[in-house]
């Protein structure tokens, strides 16, 4: 692989794209861009990447990279994807992909039209643990979804959070669906690959929770989002969760045969069987099992630290090498556009329930 | 002549504020971003009656904020930094926002540029004394950091600050005072530096040993940046800011363990942090970043290289530490006995 990557967006989250595209094998970020100098030059400086620049334009014309991530906030990203796919290069987006659906469906729409290829930070999907879950689907070991649930816990004293708490003109408030715009994304992309319609039932509640850490942030931001999605044969519940402690990531998918729970942070997949032992000995049974699971889930944990594949950000790293290689292979992305859309469709409905006055 | 003060409601500014009120400055403009930091500024406020002590809102991500703040100031006191965050962070609240000031300063026609007076609260941070030699003396003179990217985050941020606010000062021509403290501890701020220890899980490692500690307590720090902002013969000069008694490391950790809680501590000896750092560089470059680079080589020479310091500058424009070292630990370590028993 002979891949020349350029960065647009020079916030946080771009150190974990420079780092995670830099450890595959033939990747090289030549150039970060912009608008503001300062954030450019640090960059990188700190990466000790070539060259830097304030105006994307002149980095595409000048660098000529294969593929540029688009890590600026998502008001730019339409704009920046058309530019990138003009110039001939694939695009790896950061979620959220637009502000609104629509904007999401024009970005998809000119990748397309352009015959070039994209795909969407969605790591969490692209951890070990996911990808085991989805093996085991598709081998039909759990049978069909009946219900998923998926969790997702945030916190606003955290890296992440505290950026939004000092900051109230910051780009996460002026968005339709605020602070959950931000991370329903992670929530949902990992019910959709499940749900069997296009068009589910979806409704939302969102408050703020007295007492709780959105009491310290800018205005009036609510902080906890419940959503019921009921499709044709599956239904979900999607929770983002910005008090319970500790901030969990978690799955769990109900099938008709066994059901799965993922732990994003424990890195973790244990199933729940139906027990074969009658009575009060298949009640006996489960804990035995469930612990047996851990243990050897903890064991290939120990096995992937030891193989340097535990690191935070290890999901983003095995969807970027997939994104690259079906950009060598021209095969197709690793990610659905339908599931991307899908995302975005029903964060638009959500946002709209939660926030109707901005939506209205 | 009215002075700015941004970052004034933090731990640090609102002693600035008061002591420029002691020395009897009575045009202070208060630039706070959170509002829930205004409650000493207000009383400082209401405690002087006669002084025109404004609070001013704001961002200075925004550059009409910037406007705003320093609109008829005469001397700008700039203390707003970030202090933690990730690196993206650190550089938009200590080195963007620098920018955006001396920006508005730029454009601002009254009083004149040339007699304004910009002082940088900076740190010892952008000293590249990992280059020196272990236990080199370290003073105004020492160089700049020319590695700024092998050290922490905070000190890379800083060291960009100090550098962009000269650039502005050779472009726009302002008079420029540089203070960098040590370690600014008191009421209100935290226990212990980088320069003693470190918190590894349950165990406080001490890394500090017998080597001094530059401590500078918030008010004779407050005492330094009121001094040198009026002070005729501090225009283009340096100061590096800590207190006349210094204590080691170790000395610091003994009196914070008898007078605020008891704290499972190993001491690691230089060599051996420095053996350690070198095996976690290694295993950091090996795993791809699997474990944070927190300690290298090179940060640890810069952290507990065993320096000596001193004021003897900042002495000789009349600044005398207000409290003494033993005082002012007492009473940082009674409030940190309060927030302990809090928890």
């Amino acid at each position: 692989m002979g891949l020349k990557v350029a960065i647009v967006g020079c916030g946080k989250i771009a150190d974990a794209h420079v780092e995670e595209a830099r450890k595959i094998a033939g990747v090289e970020v030549v150039a970060v861009c912009d608008q503001e100098p300062i954030m450019a030059e640090q960059l990188a400086v700190r990466y000790g990447i070539p060259r830097w620049y304030m105006d994307s334009g002149e980095m595409l014309a000048a660098e000529s990279p294969n593929v540029v991530h688009i890590t600026t906030p998502p008001q730019s990203h339409l704009a920046l994807t058309r530019q990138a796919v003009a110039a001939g290069c694939h695009v790896f987006m950061e979620k959220p992909v637009a502000l609104v659906h629509a904007d999401v469906e024009a970005l998809v729409a000119a990748v397309v039209d352009a015959k070039k290829k994209l795909t969407v930070n969605y790591w969490p999907n692209f951890e070990v643990q996911a990808l085991e879950l989805h093996r085991l689907y598709d081998a039909g070991e759990l049978g069909s979804a009946v219900h998923i649930e998926s969790y997702t816990g945030y916190d606003l004293a955290g890296e992440f959070g505290l950026a939004l708490r000092r900051d109230p003109d910051h780009w996460v408030h002026r968005m339709p669906g605020k602070l959950f715009q931000n991370m329903m994304d992670h929530v949902l992309n990992k019910i959709v690959p499940f749900l069997d319609d296009d068009d589910p039932y979806i409704h939302a509640i969102a408050y703020k929770r007295e007492g709780g850490t959105a009491e310290l942030a800018p205005g009036e931001i609510l902080d906890e989002l419940r959503v019921m999605i009921k499709g044709r044969q599956t239904s979900a519940y999607a929770t983002f969760c910005a008090n319970a402690r500790p901030v969990g990531q978690t799955l769990r998918v109900y099938g008709t045969k066994a059901t799965a729970h993922v732990d994003f942070n424990a890195r973790t997949l244990v199933l729940e069987r139906k027990q074969s032992f009658p009575s009060a000995l298949g009640r006996l049974r489960p804990p035995f099992q469930v612990a047996g699971d851990y243990l050897r889930q903890g064991l290939r944990n120990v096995g992937r630290f030891r193989r340097h594949r535990f690191h935070f950000f290890d999901g983003m790293r095995t969807l970027l090498s997939e994104f690259y290689e079906c950009i060598e292979n021209d095969t197709d992305p690793p990610i659905a556009y339908r599931d991307i859309l899908r995302v975005s469709a029903i964060m638009e409905r959500i946002f709209a329930e939660v926030y109707p006055e901005v939506l209205a | 002549m009215k002075i700015l003060v941004t970052g004034a409601g933090g731990f640090l500014g609102v002693n600035v504020v008061e002591r420029l009120l002691v020395h009897g400055h009575s045009d202070i403009r208060c630039f706070l971003r959170d509002k829930s930091k205004a409650g000493r500024i207000e009383a400082l406020a209401a405690a002087n009656p006669g002084s025109n002590v404004e609070i001013c809102y704001g961002n200075l991500k925004s550059r009409a904020d910037c406007e705003r703040a320093v609109a008829d100031a005469g001397i700008v006191i700039h203390l707003a930094a970030g202090l933690k965050g990730a690196p993206a962070e650190l550089f938009v609240d200590s080195v963007v926002t620098a920018r955006n000031l001396l920006e508005a300063l730029g454009t601002r026609t009254e009083p004149p540029i040339a007699k304004t007076r910009v002082v940088l609260v900076s740190s010892f941070g952008v000293y590249g004394v990992a280059q020196l030699g272990r236990g080199a003396p370290m003073d105004e003179a020492t160089p700049l950091e020319n590695s700024p990217e092998r050290r922490d985050p905070y000190s890379h941020s800083k060291l960009r600050q100090e550098q962009l606010v000269r650039e502005y000062q050779q472009r726009l021509g302002f008079e420029l005072v540089v203070l960098r403290p040590g370690v600014i501890y008191g009421p209100g701020g935290g226990a212990f530096s980088n320069r003693v220890g470190i918190q590894v899980g349950p165990i406080f490692v001490h890394m500090g040993g017998n080597n001094l500690l530059p401590l500078s307590y918030v008010v004779n720090c407050a005492e330094a940046i009121a001094v040198a902002a009026t002070h005729k013969d501090a225009a283009g000069q340096a100061y590096n800011v800590h207190d006349d008694e210094m204590p080691t490391a170790a000395e610091y950790l003994r009196a914070y363990k008898k007078n605020v809680r008891k704290l499972r501590s190993v001491r690691l000896p230089y060599f051996a942090t420095k053996f350690l750092a070198g095996r976690l560089e290694g295993y950091h470059r090996r795993s791809q970043g699997q474990l944070p680079a927190i300690i290298t080589r090179y940060k640890a020479a810069a952290a507990w290289g065993g320096n000596t310091f001193s004021n003897a500058k900042l002495r000789g424009l009349g600044w005398r530490p207000l409290v003494s070292t033993q005082d002012g630990m007492m009473r940082t370590f009674e409030y940190l006995r309060g927030q302990s028993a809090g928890k």
